[in-house]
């Protein structure tokens, strides 16, 4: 018993310590060696990042070189597959390229009436600078799904830019180098993307599972009885980390023991990227926002300090107002004068016009009764003998010539 | 199979080749992922660095071991040293097996193996889940370990060849 431990402690010690003539180092100091590269890896040192990024730009450039006979075999592998698949999805693509067509002029009018209402509600409008890069490693490893793509720190390319296909969202940047980076795919695990599900409008939060679906979390229970398999899936913008309106995929159903579970297909095939764009984009307003956001923060750190500075905004409001209202009060009066002017000259002119109607209707009879008289005087006018008329110029005589002579008894 | 007649620079090219392929296979990730079968992958390093350190082969350097480890890791994006680390601990599994072994066996070797590859990628898998908070699959690993445990007799039967060819 105690031979066969020695034998054990022996063999072991002889495989730790032991150095072979081929062997420059022993396997100890490998180990040892290895342990320390791990503790320092996790630690951010200048020194350390500078190796590193050294590392990571000559291992993915010969890493590219190397790959290439792989590279070949497996586009030569997915050709040979396009082109037994050929006409029916040329066909398919023709069909969908007309829709498409159609639809990009709808959309066109849709963006630039978002970009309006954005400047609108004081949104900030960042102006996008795509950058095309090239991916020169897409190993798809079954633990981490990454690419590392030819543009680096010297591109402006900077850890959480956003990467496109097409105008899909793949992924952002994790790792910058001088001219490479590393790109987390949204299908890793360790990707979380804040959504919005449209139309049903619900926010969520997608993460990858390894796969080419996504997880939808984050949401209330129940609410996956409105989504329907039309649901569209794009980022909604929460956090910053991802630019909003970006779409995604969209809403996949599945049945796992009998119940019906909700995943996210995403539109972009990552096993297929050979280009993706890089938004290196900057946001003009949203800088200028932020600067001014930053300012005020500096200035309202204290609790009392940004009370005063709601009250004393709050009296500013209030004097602008009583102000305003003063002035339209003033307005108001001197136009309520103005008026009281016009009434009484307009009173004036009707009393005028009144006395004119009157003289008139006056001339009006006076003339009537020239008329009347010059028919009917001889029978209302009074004779010397046996007299039945009246006297000239009396009232009698006047009713007599306005009753066309008819004399009453 | 293959015969050097004079030990000259073909010679010293052909001693090279595993830790070239080993190079290779790190860069290249070597592993018919494009193929986009879901449960499917086998880690090639693992099956090249057992056999050729379990067979104590000419300029099969464990510093250059080390070094493939780093590139690994590099290229997968995990934290440096983590798969010397796993390489590493493979040369002393052989080392310590070649030490107590006295007719290797490859059935033995085969099964050994396994237990070796599981216990590295349990270690793996710990320390990246703990240390670095990764989100990993369980379930890709076991399968990982399961296809290189199989694959393992497959490339030693190749393998056979090219130290019959070393040894002629």
């Amino acid at each position: 018993m105690a031979s066969s431990r020695d034998d054990f402690i022996i063999a072991i010690r002889s495989a730790f310590l032991k150095k072979s003539t081929q062997q420059k180092f022993s396997l100890s100091t490998l180990i040892l060696i290895s342990l320390f590269t791990i503790i320092l890896s996790n630690y951010d040192f200048k020194i350390i990042r500078y190796a590193k990024i050294g590392i990571n730009e000559v291992v993915y450039r010969s890493s590219f070189i190397v790959s290439i006979p792989e590279n070949f075999i497996k586009n030569t592998f997915l050709e040979i597959n396009e082109y037994t698949t050929f006409f029916k999805k040329y066909k398919e693509d023709q069909n969908e390229l007309n829709k498409l067509r159609s639809e990009n002029i709808s959309n066109e009018i849709i963006q630039n009436e978002n970009r309006e209402l954005k400047e609108l509600i004081n949104d900030y409008v960042s102006s996008s600078e795509m950058l095309l890069a090239k991916i020169i490693v897409d190993h798809d490893s079954p633990f981490l799904k990454s690419i590392i793509i030819n543009k680096g720190s010297k591109d402006n390319v900077k850890i959480g830019t956003n990467i496109f296909d097409q105008s899909y969202l793949v992924g952002r940047v994790i790792e910058v180098n001088y001219r490479t980076s590393r790109v987390l795919l949204l299908s890793d695990l360790n990707s979380n993307v804040p959504v919005t599900i449209a139309p049903q409008n619900v926010q969520a939060i997608i993460t990858g599972s390894g796969t080419d679906f996504a997880q939808i979390k984050y949401i209330k229970e129940g609410i996956f009885d409105e989504f329907t398999e039309q649901s569209i899936i794009y980022s909604s913008g929460t956090g910053a980390i991802f630019k909003s309106g970006i779409p995604i995929g969209r809403l996949k159903s599945s049945v796992n023991e009998d119940i019906k579970e909700y995943n996210v297909e995403f539109y972009s095939d990552f096993s297929q990227l050979k280009y993706v764009f890089a938004d290196v984009g900057s946001k003009i307003e949203i800088t200028k926002v932020e600067e001014k956001s930053n300012n005020s923060e500096v200035e309202d750190k204290t609790p009392l300090n940004a009370k005063l500075k709601i009250l004393e905004d709050e009296l500013r409001i209030i004097e602008d107002s009583n102000l305003k209202f003063q002035s339209e009060n003033d307005f108001l009066k001197t136009k309520i004068n103005e008026l009281n002017i016009n009434i009484t000259i307009l009173k004036n002119e009707i009393t005028n016009q009144k006395k004119i109607i009157n003289q008139i209707d006056i001339d009006k009879e006076e003339l009537e009764f020239l008329r009347l008289n010059l028919l009917y005087s001889h029978k209302c006018q009074t004779r010397k003998l046996f007299s039945t008329g009246y006297k000239i110029g009396t009232p009698e005589y006047k009713k007599c010539i306005l009753n066309k002579g008819k004399i009453d008894d | 199979m293959i015969n050097f007649k004079t030990k000259g620079f073909y010679y010293k090219l052909y001693t090279w080749f595993p830790i070239m392929f080993l190079f290779i296979s790190v860069l290249n990730e070597f592993d018919f992922n494009y193929l986009n079968l879901r449960y499917f992958s086998f880690n090639f390093p693992f099956i090249l660095i057992f056999y050729f350190t379990i067979k104590d082969v000419k300029n099969f350097d464990y510093s250059l071991v080390f070094l493939s480890g780093l590139v690994n890791d590099t290229v997968t994006g995990l934290p440096l040293g983590i798969s010397s680390l796993s390489y590493i601990l493979i040369c002393i599994a052989t080392s310590y097996i070649r030490n107590i072994t006295i007719r290797p066996n490859p059935i033995k070797d085969w099964f050994y193996f396994l237990f070796v590859i599981s216990l590295i990628n349990s270690i793996n898998y710990s320390v990246l889940t703990l240390f670095f908070s990764f989100d990993l699959i369980l379930v890709s690993y076991l399968i990982n370990t399961l296809f290189t445990f199989f694959f393992y007799i497959i490339f030693y039967s190749i393998f056979k060849y090219y130290m019959k060819g070393l040894n002629d």
